[in-house]
């Protein structure tokens, strides 16, 4: 006990604080929408000219960590054509039924431009004065796991709807479906029924316990009508067309599963960058200046584990809950807008419909769009797609009246037969040599038939089979191509007819040298560090680092890959990926020492690293290293939920509140009477404004019976007799805010 | 009846007259209790002991003391109403060829960059510290406010000492930092820490 406590033997119960920790609200206490609303920010991207800021871009964001993170779109936030400005302002709601306040500026920490995510870090002060981010403690919002979420689930979706004139805002609705396209297995984007304003971009869509669980997104065309003017940037005396404008954007009714963000949360909080070299040149990916063209639209009925369609069809049978419609895609870029509007029976269907967004596959190639688990009422069925609000030609489908009796072929294989004539190998990346065989399914087949067999190398073709059908009614064969000078590395494509209807068609690589039916395409995956790049080729190759590094470099030899193959490089750290690129093959065909260079902006963390290298969604190499402990440090103030503590602190007299008292938050496990005025005990402080307000920035975890949470408080103004308090709990039946008035006397 | 008034007050017996001394001294020893009491309160001090570093200080009782930052400690006076005044102790790494100078500037650089209005107001070379030491001081000012975005703060102006010994290799910078107002009022509390301080 301090000599304080002794003298004046004071000790005031918050009587009325635990009349309101008793007291129930037992309304949805999870979903907390007040810090929700907290959490969201406005977004302005700004132009510096002369001496003025000339805003180029507007949206939303939201705080993922309380030192100053915020996830948002990177079409209204990173540098590109259409928004210019270098500087991020963060406009925070101060109060909430009140437009933003501009409090901060922020930088670009990660972005995929392709997904539309940006995570910005606030390093500055709204006048430039540089920030210490640890010193910040901003409410923010947790990331849910956004592959859990169901069809029909409840989506409460927070942001601003204007550019800055509004509060923010909530919109709530339900999930009501979900697209799926090569990148992000089940989900790539949920759709919900909540009509979201287009400057909500970029916000969060929570679940019902208030954790991230998408962002709204949709990206504004470059067209007069989906931007505003808002400033007089000519100086003509006028805001009118002639100004800067301001992409706003249409309805949203896409959200971007907020599982796409983890990666790029966990590189930026642990302050992570990848940088890819070969000889220590920097790869830059091969782009095209020609304007995007969709090719080839046709229709599966599933996708298989290569993200290759089973079958072509035309019509499916009533009860269809999955469908994809499969296309080949040229002179994309991360820039791109792509946008799918279907129609059934004539009449627009946003359920099925994808409102305009960022393109997030390569420059060329295939893709496809679709669902499943879903069901698609019957109907004649018309999809559009747009590129850059181009649209491609409509392909149709009908569901409700399938041809069960028609010729199909699906589920096409490829590999090196056995002496039976099965395929073997891993089913799409095949080993350089003379030949490669596929294997597919027949149904309802007439002996007689014309069918075709094409292969194409790299979109040309590259030999074709016409036969007479004699493998009977059901079943499964193969066909081969064979080249006496070796088949060169490079993408196959494989597509089966039967009287010039295309039926079945799949891709595959052939890549790397033959080891077995397998292809061995990297190899030597290994770990080093060292100071340099050029060291690190020579370096010797460690698994096991036991003191922080400052540089992680993983290396690897390749060979017989053909350029503009698309590979994927992962890494993770303790199993969470953090970083991960798809991109046509730039380098040699053959070569050693390829670089991928890991560097923090401190020492690389504890941790255990894991690199994957990936062909055609087929894990080919993978390697893992341990630095430090080979565990990431825990983040103790990574608690999101919990109850915010508030309050006002009142002169007893005067009833007017104090500025400058401090109000002391114990650590759970220690008491009033064991507190030796040691930050160490202390679980938060917080300080009265000028009004005498109060917020405690950490939030109270809820106490249960299992695990029971007893704060002690302790407040101490000289002048004023004590106030302490030991058992201080919070439950869910607890409200959230808690909000306080407590009076100190004078002594 | 009739009453007569008297010109004056009848003389006071002894019992009397004595239980007027023993008020009054009872009051004075009162008064002079509660001054000690709150003396001993006000200048109670804790120790803090770090053989690590090699520094040991006095400093006073109820001052949050915080050694988990970038710094030896920090100790600051939560109990204090408005900006909580602080001493801190940071040491920093020198060469043999590192000037006071150069320690000071290297401060006022990173300082410019993350304080509001921050000004230096003076540096006194040599500047003693109680028990000799000879050392450099820098007097500064800057605006203070709340990080909480949420509130309504307005800055405070803060005035600042760093005082700057290079002692075994190393540079010692004791900080004191107070509300402008109540600046010198609280030097007494620095100037007793600077005098228990050993490192």
């Amino acid at each position: 006990m301090t000599m304080l406590y002794r003298l004046t033997k004071v000790v005031v119960v918050f009587a009325s604080l635990l009349v309101i920790l008793n007291s129930s609200h037992a309304q949805d206490a999870s979903l907390d929408i007040e810090r929700l609303e907290r959490a969201t920010v406005f977004i302005l991207q700004a132009n510096n000219v002369g001496n003025e800021l000339i805003v180029t871009c507007a949206g939303t964001g939201t705080i993922v960590s309380r030192d100053g993170l915020v996830l948002a779109n990177a079409h209204d936030t990173v540098q590109s054509s259409t928004c210019p400005g270098e500087t991020l302002i963060i406009a925070l709601s101060v109060r909430l039924d009140e437009p933003p306040i501009a409090q901060y500026r922020a930088e670009i920490a990660q972005s995929d431009p392709g997904l539309d995510l940006a995570l910005l870090r606030i390093t500055r002060e709204l006048d430039g004065r540089l920030i210490d981010s640890s010193a910040l403690s901003l409410p923010f919002v947790e990331l849910a796991d956004s592959s859990t979420v169901s069809l029909d689930e409840t989506v409460t979706v927070v942001g601003y709807p204007g550019i800055g004139n509004d509060p923010v805002s909530v919109v709530r609705g339900t999930v009501n479906g979900f697209v799926v396209e090569p990148r992000g297995s089940d989900a790539a984007w949920m759709k919900t029924s909540a009509v979201i304003p287009g400057m909500m971009s970029g916000g969060g869509a929570y679940n019902r316990l208030g954790q991230l669980i998408g962002i709204p997104t949709t990206t504004p065309l470059s067209t007069s009508s989906t931007c505003l003017p808002i400033q007089d940037t000519n100086r003509d005396r006028l805001v009118n067309s002639d100004d800067v404008c301001i992409p706003i954007g249409g309805v949203i009714n896409s959200l971007r599963p907020s599982n796409f963000a983890r990666p790029l949360l966990r590189g930026a909080s642990l302050g992570l960058q990848v940088k890819d070299l070969v000889s220590n040149t920097i790869l830059t990916p091969l782009e095209s200046s020609s304007a995007p063209v969709f090719k080839r639209l046709f229709f599966s009925p599933a996708v298989n584990e290569a993200g290759m369609p089973a079958s072509v069809i035309r019509t499916l049978p009533a009860g269809t809950n999955s469908l994809y419609l499969f296309f080949d895609y040229e002179n994309f870029t991360p820039e791109t807008i792509y946008e799918l509007r279907v129609t059934t029976n004539g009449i627009p269907n946003p359920t099925f419909s994808l409102a305009p967004v960022r393109w997030s596959g390569g420059s060329r190639g295939q893709w496809y769009i679709g669902s499943s688990g879903q069901p698609w009422p019957n109907g004649i069925y018309e999809f559009t797609l747009f590129a850059n609000g181009v649209a491609a030609p409509t392909a149709r489908l009908v569901i409700g009246e399938s041809d069960t009796s028609a010729p199909s072929f699906s589920d096409i294989v490829f590999g090196l037969l056995d002496l039976r004539g099965n395929p073997l190998g891993n089913g799409y990346v095949l080993p350089s040599g003379n030949t490669a065989s596929a294997r597919f399914i027949f149904r309802n087949m007439e002996n007689g038939l014309d069918w075709t067999a094409i292969w194409y190398l790299n979109g040309t073709e590259f030999t074709r089979t016409n036969a007479v059908w004699n493998e009977g009614t059901d079943g499964s064969t193969t066909t081969s191509i064979e080249s006496q000078t070796g088949l060169p590395p490079g993408s196959y494509r494989l597509e089966l007819y039967v009287t010039n209807r295309l039926l079945a068609t799949s891709d595959f690589t052939i890549a790397g040298a033959q080891q077995g039916a397998l292809p061995e395409v990297f190899a030597n995956l290994r770990f080093t560090t060292a100071n340099t790049p050029e060291e690190a080729l020579t370096a010797v190759s460690i698994s096991n680092f036991s003191e922080q590094v400052p540089t992680l470099y993983a290396l690897f030899d390749w060979q017989q890959i053909a350029p503009g193959t698309l590979w994927t490089i992962r890494w993770l750290v303790d199993g969470e990926q953090f970083y991960e690129r798809t991109i046509p093959w730039s380098a040699p065909d053959s070569g050693k020492n390829y670089l991928s260079v890991l560097s923090s902006s401190g020492a690389v963390p504890d941790g255990t690293y894991t690199i994957e290298i990936l062909l055609n969604n087929l894990l080919l190499a993978s390697a893992q290293a341990q630095v430090g402990i080979g565990q990431l440090p825990i983040d103790r103030f990574a608690q999101a939920s919990g109850v915010l503590m508030r309050g006002q602190i009142r002169d007893a007299n005067t009833n007017l509140g104090i500025p400058g008292v401090t109000v002391i938050l114990l650590n759970e496990e220690f008491s009033v009477s064991d507190f030796d005025w040691n930050n160490n005990k202390v679980f938060a402080l917080a300080t009265t404004d000028t009004n005498g307000n109060f917020q405690v920035d950490r939030p109270l975890r809820y106490s249960t019976k299992d695990q029971p949470v007893a704060y002690s408080a302790i407040i101490i103004a000289n002048g004023y007799l004590p106030i302490t308090a030991d058992g201080i709990e919070v439950t869910t039946a607890t409200a959230n805010p808690l909000s306080t008035i407590l009076y100190l006397s004078k002594d | 009846m009739s009453y007569t008034i008297l010109d004056q007050a009848p003389p006071l017996n002894f019992r009397q007259r004595w239980n007027h001394y023993l008020l009054v001294i009872f009051a004075l020893l009162g008064v002079l209790l509660g001054t000690n009491l709150k003396n001993s309160n006000l200048f109670s001090t804790s120790i803090y002991s770090n053989p690590e570093a090699g520094i040991r200080a006095e400093y006073p009782s109820n001052w949050l003391i915080d050694a988990s930052g970038d710094y030896v400690f920090r100790l600051r006076n939560t109990t204090e109403i408005g900006y909580k005044t602080t001493f801190q102790v940071t040491v920093r790494p020198v060469s043999p060829q590192t000037t006071s100078r150069a320690i000071l500037d290297s401060l006022t650089l990173n300082r410019a960059q993350i304080l509001a209005a921050y000004k230096i107001l003076g540096i006194t070379s040599p500047f003693f510290l109680p028990d000799e030491t000879e050392g450099t001081a820098m007097s500064y000012t800057y605006a203070d406010s709340d990080n909480d975005p949420f509130l309504e703060s307005v800055p405070v102006v803060v005035r600042g000492i760093d005082v700057l010994v290079i002692k075994r290799g190393q540079a010692i910078i004791i900080t004191y930092l107070s509300d402008a107002q109540t600046f010198e009022q609280n030097y007494i509390f620095f100037n007793k820490f600077l005098a228990s301080l050993e490192f």
